[in-house]
């Protein structure tokens, strides 16, 4: 297709003669709307033109031209984006060269759905993946946290599944990403997304080694800045996935539930990394953590430890959610009234 | 509010990305603190109303453009900010409302973004529930020109195997998508068990391990004969496993897989259309909670684990909470008479921890008396509604007008409107009252085929049933801070809500007294 060259770029469609036998289409003709938007003269005269083609029905190269000027001006135009799509496969374009365009308006684009979703529709017909988790990579350079672009590399992994190939450097890849930013959540999730949402890998079939392994990578970087929802929740998800009672934890985490203490040893323990010496103490997670593991227990008894530390965080630590661990004491006391 | 120094968000001496922006957006906050611990903030309705008013009659500047596929957006946020700011428009604006929203009606069903654009789910939403505020029965009424038929059929051809939906053709599948077909079907009387099956399913696999939900989850299918009269049905299975959710939990998806999944209640009850997965609850609600940010960021609420405070987010996490209590989690309807019992013998039988006050009645009489600050913390709400409303009064309104994400950005339509349906989820408790939906019930005229009738019937009285809670709003600042109460499945009033179905069923709604005890007297 060709490209939008310097010279038609400032012509208007109803100014160029090639596109003299459309008819443009006014977008309210019989009615004076209420909240009207003020487009640009350009953007007016492409949707009207826009309007036309649809009206025709035709599908033909010019219509490529005039899909991208109106994605070019506003990417969010779901209508434009599946005119072109039709168009694409009615004529039999090349979509590897789509895909390349993509690439431009990927990164300038990056926060609107239809510029990730095109590429869906065309991956799903090329099936070349490979080269996809390169250009996820360079985007998330830009915004590591772009919602599109994580789901898009998950829904990619996840539709190309079998190849295992695909899958092979994708720890590492999660590694790269936590190690710029451990408190990224959109990496944390995609680490058990490719760990244990989406079927077992070739050689990962031990999944209680496979735990042992991610028990103690998530320990390790509570260790470096226990103050961060992300690994906790990681952990929680990892040890209800695989229904593990918290109580393995209680040693790890009880360090993290009081203030530093003077005397430490300099023991290195990969089942029990402390807290860094610059750590904020007591963390909440850390204290959140070791009352689940008494509620877990179902005694009274540890229904009153688990009390008393809920009200600590509910007074002093994590006072925002009072209301919440006023509800876990009484649900908690509610669950043991039998067990007095 | 408390006079306690501030705690900024620990950074553990280890700085990420993540930390310095959290860092640097407190760091702004700061300075929209209340001045002092008593200060009364005014929510400014008529900077607000002025700003709406501006765009609906002068229109959108350039911007906007960015928003052309989404008229029917712009459209509803502002007139719903209309009616939480208790303003209703006049005849003539709102018969060119009518008339607008009807020409983005498709000819083949649904409607789009604009005149001519394709039919769309969240358009539809949109739409329809911007003519749920300014449409009426009978000709140019904008009702009775939907057409109900070809929306059905608009529906049913977007609907995928795995019971999720296509947003449009071609287009993407989410939650907010499913989330706005269900609604849109409630309203106009097009729920069948043909259109939701299996959607129940999708929503539950959405549900990620932190609690929240995600954007869609990915299907597989089971592995079939390749001889058609090998296989037992005329679709494949969608399997249990691998079923990944696409994307993290997010506050946006959490809502309208949550508000999605109330709105199929009357579905899943049933155990011939019960889902075969259900939603994990407890994670879900401390997934909510600890989205509320610290007041440090003033009580807002975030998106996502780890990321900023958003406006926003006090409606689709701050309104989640009501939702929340349809499925007997929190409010005071849904409290155990035993757990609080409990509790109160619990605390007796303990010395010296005054610090929790006395249980049981004692502690209600105690909490209906105002704190220094005027506050009467009556509510028994998981989430700090009071942080919240002080955000959204302190950070979220612009000075010019509109509210905003957080400063010092713009105001926008968009957040101007969950700014203000958040307000509404923090000063009322709206809440699923069974004795509304007996009335709704007995008052309704069956009429058809039994089945079908009785689903109808139950669709109808559950919509319905949210009423607001007599004399336990909480509004801070005072009464003239006051937004009107929101449906928390609909966002349009309970008023409005009410219009619009009891026109499509056909059906009287008995009109809304006094509700007597919200758990019949027992507590």
């Amino acid at each position: 297709m060709p490209p939008i060259g310097e010279d038609s770029a400032s012509l208007k469609f109803s100014q160029k003669p090639e596109w003299a036998d459309v008819v443009p289409v006014l977008q309210y003709e019989n009615v004076n709307p209420l909240a009207p938007i003020f487009y640009s003269e350009e953007y007016k005269d492409a949707t009207d033109y826009f309007r036309g083609i649809v009206k025709s029905g035709e599908k033909s190269d010019r219509v490529l031209t005039l899909t991208e000027a109106i994605i070019r001006q506003n990417p969010a135009h779901y209508s434009a984006w599946y005119y072109r799509y039709e168009t694409l496969l009615a004529i039999n374009t090349p979509l590897d060269v789509e895909l390349k365009l993509m690439d431009e308006l990927a990164v300038k684009y990056l926060k609107t759905y239809q510029v990730w979703h095109h590429r869906r529709l065309l991956l799903t017909i090329t099936r070349k993946p490979a080269d996809e988790l390169e250009f996820i990579a360079r985007s998330l350079k830009v915004d590591a946290k772009n919602y599109h672009t994580w789901s898009y590399r998950q829904w990619l992994l996840a539709y190309f599944n079998d190849e295992e190939d695909l899958w092979t450097g994708e720890l590492d890849f999660v590694d790269t990403m936590l190690n710029q930013d451990v408190r990224n959540n959109s990496a944390w999730h995609h680490r058990f997304f490719v760990v244990w949402g989406c079927g077992v890998r070739e050689g990962e079939e031990d999944r209680s080694r496979i735990l042992k392994r991610e028990l103690i990578y998530v320990k390790q970087n509570i260790s470096l800045a226990p103050n961060n929802p992300s690994a906790w929740n990681y952990l929680r998800g990892i040890l209800e996935h695989n229904s593990a009672p918290y109580s393995a934890l209680k040693d790890f985490v009880a360090v993290y539930t009081v203030p530093h203490s003077t005397d430490r040893t300099e023991i290195v323990d990969l089942e029990l990394p402390p807290p860094d010496k610059g750590a904020e103490l007591p963390c909440a997670q850390a204290i959140e953590f070791l009352a689940d593991i008494y509620e877990q227990e179902c005694t009274r008894e540890a229904a009153l430890k688990a009390t008393e530390l809920w009200r600590s965080l509910a007074n002093e630590h994590d006072t925002i959610r009072k209301k919440y661990w006023e509800h876990r004491i009484r649900d908690a006391l509610e669950a043991t009234k039998d067990d007095v | 509010m408390s006079t306690k120094p501030l705690h900024p968000t620990p950074i553990d001496a280890f700085s990420t990305p993540t930390s310095d922006v959290q860092y640097e957006t407190e760091s702004i906050l700061l300075k929209h603190f209340p001045p002092t611990p008593n200060d009364t903030p005014e929510l400014n309705k008529n900077a607000h109303l002025q700003y709406l008013v501006r765009n609906l009659v002068q229109g959108f500047p350039e911007r906007y453009t960015s928003q052309d596929a989404s008229q029917p957006w712009l459209l509803f946020w502002t007139l719903q900010g209309f009616s939480a700011l208790q303003v209703a428009m006049d005849p003539g604006n709102r018969q060119k409302a009518i008339d607008t929203i009807m020409t983005w009606q498709h000819p083949d069903g649904g409607f789009g973004g604009g005149p001519g654009q394709a039919p769309h789910l969240l358009a539809t939403y949109a739409a329809v529930s911007a003519l749920a505020i300014v449409g009426r029965p009978g000709p140019n009424g904008g009702w009775d020109q939907i057409d109900r038929k070809k929306l059905y059929s608009f529906f049913m051809s977007v609907k995928q195997p795995d019971g999720s939906f296509l947003v449009a053709k071609h287009m993407e599948v989410d939650v907010r998508g499913i989330y706005c077909l269900l609604n849109t079907a409630t309203l106009l009387d097009l729920l069948t068990p043909e259109l939701v099956k299996g959607t129940a399913d999708f929503l539950a696999s959405c549900q990620t391990y932190e609690g929240g939900f995600a954007s869609a989850s990915h299907p597989s299918y089971e592995v079939r004969p390749p001889r058609p009269e090998y296989r037992t049905s005329s679709k494949p299975r969608v399997l249990a496993s691998p079923r990944p959710a696409l994307g993290e939990a997010h506050g946006g998806y959490t809502f309208c897989a949550l508000a999605g999944w109330v709105l199929l209640l009357p579905f899943t009850a049933s155990s011939d259309t019960a889902p075969t997965l259900s939603l994990r609850l407890k994670p879900l609600l401390r997934w909510l909670t600890s989205m509320q940010c610290t007041r440090a960021s003033l009580g807002g609420f975030r998106g996502r684990t780890n990321k900023l405070v958003d406006g926003c987010y006090s409606w689709w996490c701050g309104g989640s909470f009501a939702l929340l209590e349809a499925l007997g989690v929190g409010g005071i309807q849904n409290a155990s008479l035993r757990a609080v019992e409990e509790e109160e013998r619990v605390l007796k039988d303990e010395e010296g921890k005054k610090e929790m006050g006395r249980g049981g009645r004692e502690k209600e009489k105690e909490k209906r008396k105002a704190d220094e600050d005027g506050w009467v913390d009556v509510d028994d709400s998981l989430y700090d509604q009071k942080a919240l409303q002080e955000y959204l009064l302190y950070a979220g309104q612009h000075p010019a007008g509109g509210l905003r994400d957080k400063p010092p950005k713009n105001a926008d339509a968009y957040h101007t409107l969950y700014c203000l349906s958040g307000l509404s989820a923090a000063q009322h408790h709206v809440f699923p009252s069974k004795a509304r939906q007996k009335e709704i019930e007995d008052a309704w005229v069956s009429k058809g085929h039994y089945e079908e009738d009785n689903l109808r019937r139950r669709v109808f009285s559950s919509m319905l049933s949210w009423v607001e809670e007599e004399g336990a709003s909480r509004i801070l600042g005072g009464k003239g801070n006051r937004v009107n109460a929101t449906h928390p499945v609909t966002n349009l009033t309970m008023t409005h809500t009410e219009g619009i179905m009891s026109h499509f069923y056909n059906q009287r709604v008995p009109p809304r007294g006094w509700t007597p005890g919200l758990t019949g007297g027992k507590i």
